[in-house]
């Protein structure tokens, strides 16, 4: 067999690998109710609820913001990030989260914000890191 | 309706050669392919002549569109919707630059720009490649000028028009105005773009993306004409400048994002960052393949393909960014203007081309029947390349998720979509393994010999400089390893790989080459990778969150304890807050613009409670919109250091701070309570006693901005908590304006959550007091003393030198001041000095008063005949008086700030390694046209 060959197979044989591998990398869109079925990490999009309190008390503690989110459902679930509340979250439009379904509770790894803005539609994106 | 003072002329030319750009560069595109197709016969000279004219014409038409939508920026011409959404009267004139390619039709534009630029130069120096390559760079003008061609075609807008007026595109009422002109005003830049980075940042990148359509084009005249092995000379220098200056703009951007924006890191494997590198990256493999095929005549297939693919990941990367397509999945993207139709035919036709080209001629394509030996640098180049290529599928793979996504859900409208959980670990544990190959392909390839075919010979040579290599790299991974926070072996892998690479290079110059630089193009691009990926390992893995104190925030987290995960920290103002290895302080905060200032002083702190003496201030900000309520953006602010930087931004502010609403109804909503003193007494409020120390007419408050005319009032008093014998001071005031009113403004004692106000209805009560004093004259002689009310007044000295608050001396003045002493019959002594002053003529009498001992005195007149002043002296009762006072406890603070703060250790060997790569590139290029 020509060499030329073997790397081919070699090649392909790495890419199947690395398929399989990443699949585990990849998730889906889901709403509340779907991410407590599925109990796994997964990608929302929702409304902030205006008429809920948001919790950020920075004197208490500047990493802890609890929201209420209403996802495409029309579910409310309250929402928890570790991390910092961007400036203008209240006039945010829609947020897309990343994160998993705890009890009640959804716990976001990440954030991201669209802001209406007279300069254009203006994105913020929030993360809490491990460590 | 005839509308007053438009400027309608540069928008109908500009429009005008909009068309005209259009046009030529379609004539162009003709002309050029008619001049290939003859290119033996005599009809080419006619076809090229009129492809250069067309081209030219071209090039001056879009030069004249940028000409006038900059003509129009710069004088504000606000009937114009590109003036009006993106500049304002205030905005300062070198960021009209920023303003005029931040949108679509701008950043066109500059595409457009350096195709010319690109497209002259070739026009000179191509010499038979010129038709035929400039033939696809004419056709790729074909569609850039269409993008702003702004035509409609029934419906359908073919373009997004940059000469559009504002009244074309808003149906507002004010409309209906002849001089709607004078009502409007520009929207201006947003403060996140005022910086130079945005100066400097697109024309790079752009030059960058126009320059990757060179080698395009000569792979497309390699296959077109024939001559598959001619164009590779030629087609090399482009390739490395393309790749240096890419790379360079792609770096700019990774620079920009950790200087000027609040991300906290330089790459975040965004997909706007992706496609911007995975062309680059293709690019590169490229290079390698074009070095094979030149000196070996190996890979020329390969490097058709690679060139091809490089300026169809540009489009594919310019497709993603701005036909709205990424949606949720990026931070930055262009806003949607309707052009995906028009920039998906952009990338099919080229795409189509490029691939119809190469599998019509790819058995035309001179190939070697034998194998490489693998001995030989050219396999081992080769594999490389192949490496290169995985790592952009991989990436191209994961960020076209939301273009997958878009296309099963036009076949299955019910799909939900897939996303990536955590995108940077995702690339990161995949490309790590790429930096791996690339180090250790970089130094074995190095040493290997183009076409080997005495292995035998070479390899006792090879078989030393590799265990040279080995060695070093050994030591550097055990050295690194030593700060580097390694936590899994493969860490370690990747460190040695890339200790290997740069090991060998670095033994590569010094053995091999002598240290003939003009040779080390490769090998310094190869030892700049080596120094990027420790640079990456060390920001990546010893990036370390200071801003968290676990001590101070213990108790107070709810749900999960995990305090790793604390990357914020609250600063009070004033209040020294340990975090880790530092103190952090938030000294003040001004306002300039729209930006506010903070002033953060960090001190380092030696571990055993003391400071180690090193310290410095920082100054992140935050910049407000025009209207003051909103936050835009957030600045950071860096400590550079050789080994590391200390970054820091303001991640958060009190709402009462971005809210001017919210502060007004938080004012409002504090609960005062009346109390009641005298100077001297104390006042218990619930959780805290005020002690009274007297009042001032010369106030100082950080919102008050005295002025002439202004009657000022303030209280001084201490306040202390109850069980604590720190006092903090407290100045409410009042002030009364000449035809403004009567303000009082609070004073807030953060540390306490106090806030002590004076009723504004007690205003005449104090700024009245004057008119209830009586005052009697006193005849008095310098040295001379009398007695009043039982006080003893003496005249010490009458002085020239006046130092008086309300008098600003003016030419011809004569002002003396009586410098009175006074004894109570208590035995206090208190002292005053009134003044009497002369201007123009009329005699002004300006008062002062012995506060403490409530005496006011007036200086009346001055008797020059028996040198006896008169002196109008007067007892106020006021100090007995009670003063009314408002106090509020529990007042929300607002004196704080919530900030961040990461170290980045080895961030410059991040610059080095990466600017070492480019330079290396251009080096290649500069050494192989001459």
């Amino acid at each position: 067999m020509k060499r030329s060959h073997l790397i081919a197979i070699a090649v392909v044989a790495v890419a199947i690998g690395i398929l399989i591998s990443a699949s585990s990398d990849v998730t889906t869109y889901a709403n509340f109710a779907q991410a407590s079925e599925k109990g796994d990490r997964v990608k929302l999009v929702g409304q902030l609820v205006q008429d809920k309190p948001v919790e950020y008390n920075p004197e208490k503690d500047p990493n802890y913001l609890a929201f209420y989110l209403r996802d495409d459902a029309g579910d409310v679930r309250r929402v928890v990030l570790r991390a910092g509340k961007p400036q203008d979250f209240e006039r945010s439009e829609q947020i897309v989260l990343t994160g998993q379904m705890n009890g009640e509770t959804f716990e976001a790894a990440d954030m991201l914000l669209k802001c209406p803005s007279k300069y254009k539609d203006e994105e913020v994106y929030v993360r809490s890191e491990k460590g | 309706m005839i509308y007053d003072n438009e400027h309608l002329l540069p928008g109908q030319l500009g429009h005008f050669c909009v068309v005209l750009s259009f046009v030529a560069a379609l004539l162009a595109t003709v002309a050029y392919f008619l001049a290939t197709r003859h290119r033996d016969t005599a009809a080419f000279e006619g076809w090229r002549n009129l492809g250069r004219f067309s081209f030219l014409l071209h090039g001056f038409a879009t030069l004249s569109v940028i000409g006038a939508l900059f003509f129009i920026l710069v004088n504000k011409y606000y009937e114009y919707q590109y003036a009006w959404a993106n500049v304002s009267d205030d905005l300062p004139f070198e960021y009209t630059f920023s303003a005029f390619w931040k949108e679509q039709q701008g950043s066109f534009l500059l595409w457009s720009f350096w195709h010319i630029v690109l497209g002259m130069v070739l026009m000179l120096r191509a010499g038979k490649w010129e038709a035929p390559v400039l033939a696809v760079v004419a056709l790729a003008e074909v569609f850039i000028s269409s993008m702003i061609l702004g035509l409609y075609f029934g419906d359908f807008r073919l373009g997004a028009g940059a000469f559009d007026l504002l009244r074309q595109t808003m149906d507002a009422p004010i409309f209906s105005q002849q001089d709607y002109l004078t009502q409007i005003k520009g929207n201006g830049l947003n403060p996140l773009l005022q910086n130079y980075w945005m100066t400097i940042h697109p024309p790079t990148l752009f030059l960058g993306f126009a320059s990757t359509i060179v080698p395009f084009g000569y792979a497309i005249a390699g296959l077109w004409t024939r001559e598959h092995k001619d164009w590779l000379k030629p087609a090399l220098p482009w390739a490395l400048f393309s790749g240096a200056i890419l790379g360079l703009g792609i770096l700019m951007g990774g620079a920009w994002a950790y200087e000027a924006l609040s991300f906290g890191g330089y790459w975040a494997w965004d997909p706007v960052e992706n496609t911007s590198l995975v062309p680059w990256i293709i690019l590169v493999a490229g290079i390698h393949t074009n070095l094979v095929a030149r000196n070996t005549g190996y890979s020329i297939r390969s490097t058709y393909a690679f060139y091809l693919l490089s300026f169809i990941l540009i489009l594919y990367s310019t497709y993603l960014t701005r036909s709205g397509i990424l949606g949720d999945t990026s931070a930055h993207a262009f806003t949607e203007m309707g052009l995906g139709i028009q920039l998906v035919l952009f990338i099919g036709v080229f795409s189509v081309l490029g691939a119809w080209m190469w599998f019509v001629r790819r058995k035309d394509v001179p190939d070697i029947n034998a194998e490489e030996s693998s001995a030989s640098r050219e396999f081992w180049m080769f594999i490389g390349a192949l490496v290169l290529l995985f790592s952009a599928v991989l990436i191209t793979g994961a960020t076209s998720l939301p273009v997958w996504n878009k296309i099963v859900q036009a076949f299955q409208p019910d799909y939900v979509g897939a996303a990536l959980k955590d995108p940077m670990a995702h690339h990161n544990r995949y490309q790590l393994w790429i930096a791996v190959f690339i180090g250790l392909l970089t130094g074995v390839a190095q040493w290997m010999r183009y076409g080997e075919r005495n292995p035998e010979v070479w390899k006792k040579k090879l078989v030393r400089h590799f265990a040279i290599a080995a060695i070093a790299a050994a030591a550097l991974t055990a050295l690194n390893a030593l700060w580097l926070n390694i936590s899994a072996w493969q860490y370690y892998t990747m460190l040695f790989a890339a200790m290997f690479g740069l090991a060998a290079n670095v033994d590569y110059i010094v053995s091999f080459i002598k240290g003939n630089l003009k040779q080390a193009g490769s090998a310094l691009s190869h030892i700049g990778f080596g120094i990027l990926a420790l640079g990456i390992l060390g920001t990546g893995l010893n990036k370390e969150w200071i801003s968290t104190n676990s001590f101070a925030m213990e108790g107070l987290i709810e749900g999960m304890g995990d305090e790793s995960l604390n990357k914020n920290i609250l600063l009070l103002k004033q209040a020294p807050m340990p975090m880790k290895g530092f103190e952090a302080t938030y000294l003040q905060d001004s306002i300039e613009r729209q930006t506010r200032t903070f002033s953060v002083r960090f001190k380092k702190q030696d571990g055993k409670g003391g400071y180690t003496g090193e310290e410095f201030v920082l100054h992140p900000n935050v910049m407000y919109d025009r209207q003051f309520s909103k936050v835009v953006a957030a600045n950071p602010s860096t400590q550079h250091y050789l080994t590391h930087d200390i970054f820091t931004h303001v991640s958060s502010l009190p709402k009462a701070e971005l809210d001017p609403e919210f502060a007004r109804q938080q004012e409002d909503s504090l609960q005062f309570d009346p109390y009641e003193a005298v100077v001297g007494d104390t006042i218990f409020t619930k959780k805290h006693y005020l002690v009274v120390e007297g009042y001032t007419k010369q106030p100082k408050h950080p919102e008050y901005k005295p002025e002439k005319g202004d009657l000022a009032f303030g209280l001084k008093l201490r306040a202390y908590n109850l069980d604590d014998t720190t006092g903090y001071p407290a100045e409410p005031m009042l002030y009364l304006r000449p035809r403004k009113g009567g303000f009082t403004l609070p004073a807030n004692v953060g540390q306490l959550q106090m806030r002590v106000r004076l009723n504004e209805s007690s205003m005449g009560q104090w700024l009245g007091m004057e008119e209830e004093l009586k005052y009697t004259d006193l005849q008095l002689k310098e040295s001379q003393s009398v007695d009043f009310n039982g006080y003893r007044i003496s005249l010490e000295k009458i002085n020239r030198t006046v130092d008086h608050p309300s008098y600003a001396p003016e030419p011809g003045d004569i002002a003396v001041a009586a410098d009175l002493k006074i004894t109570a019959p208590d035995g206090r002594t208190g002292a005053a000095a009134p003044v009497y002053l002369i201007r123009d003529s009329r005699p002004f009498s300006l008062k002062d008063e012995a506060p403490a001992l409530g005496l006011h005195f007036r200086f009346e007149s001055i008797d020059p005949q028996t040198a006896t002043m008169t002196i109008a002296a007067a007892q106020a009762s006021g100090e007995q008086r009670e003063i009314p006072v408002e106090i509020a406890e529990n007042a929300p603070r607002s004196d704080y700030i919530v900030l961040e703060a990461i170290v980045f250790p080895g961030i410059n060997l991040v610059w080095l390694g990466s600017l070492l790569m480019l330079f290396g590139l251009g080096l290649s290029m500069w050494r192989r046209l001459r």
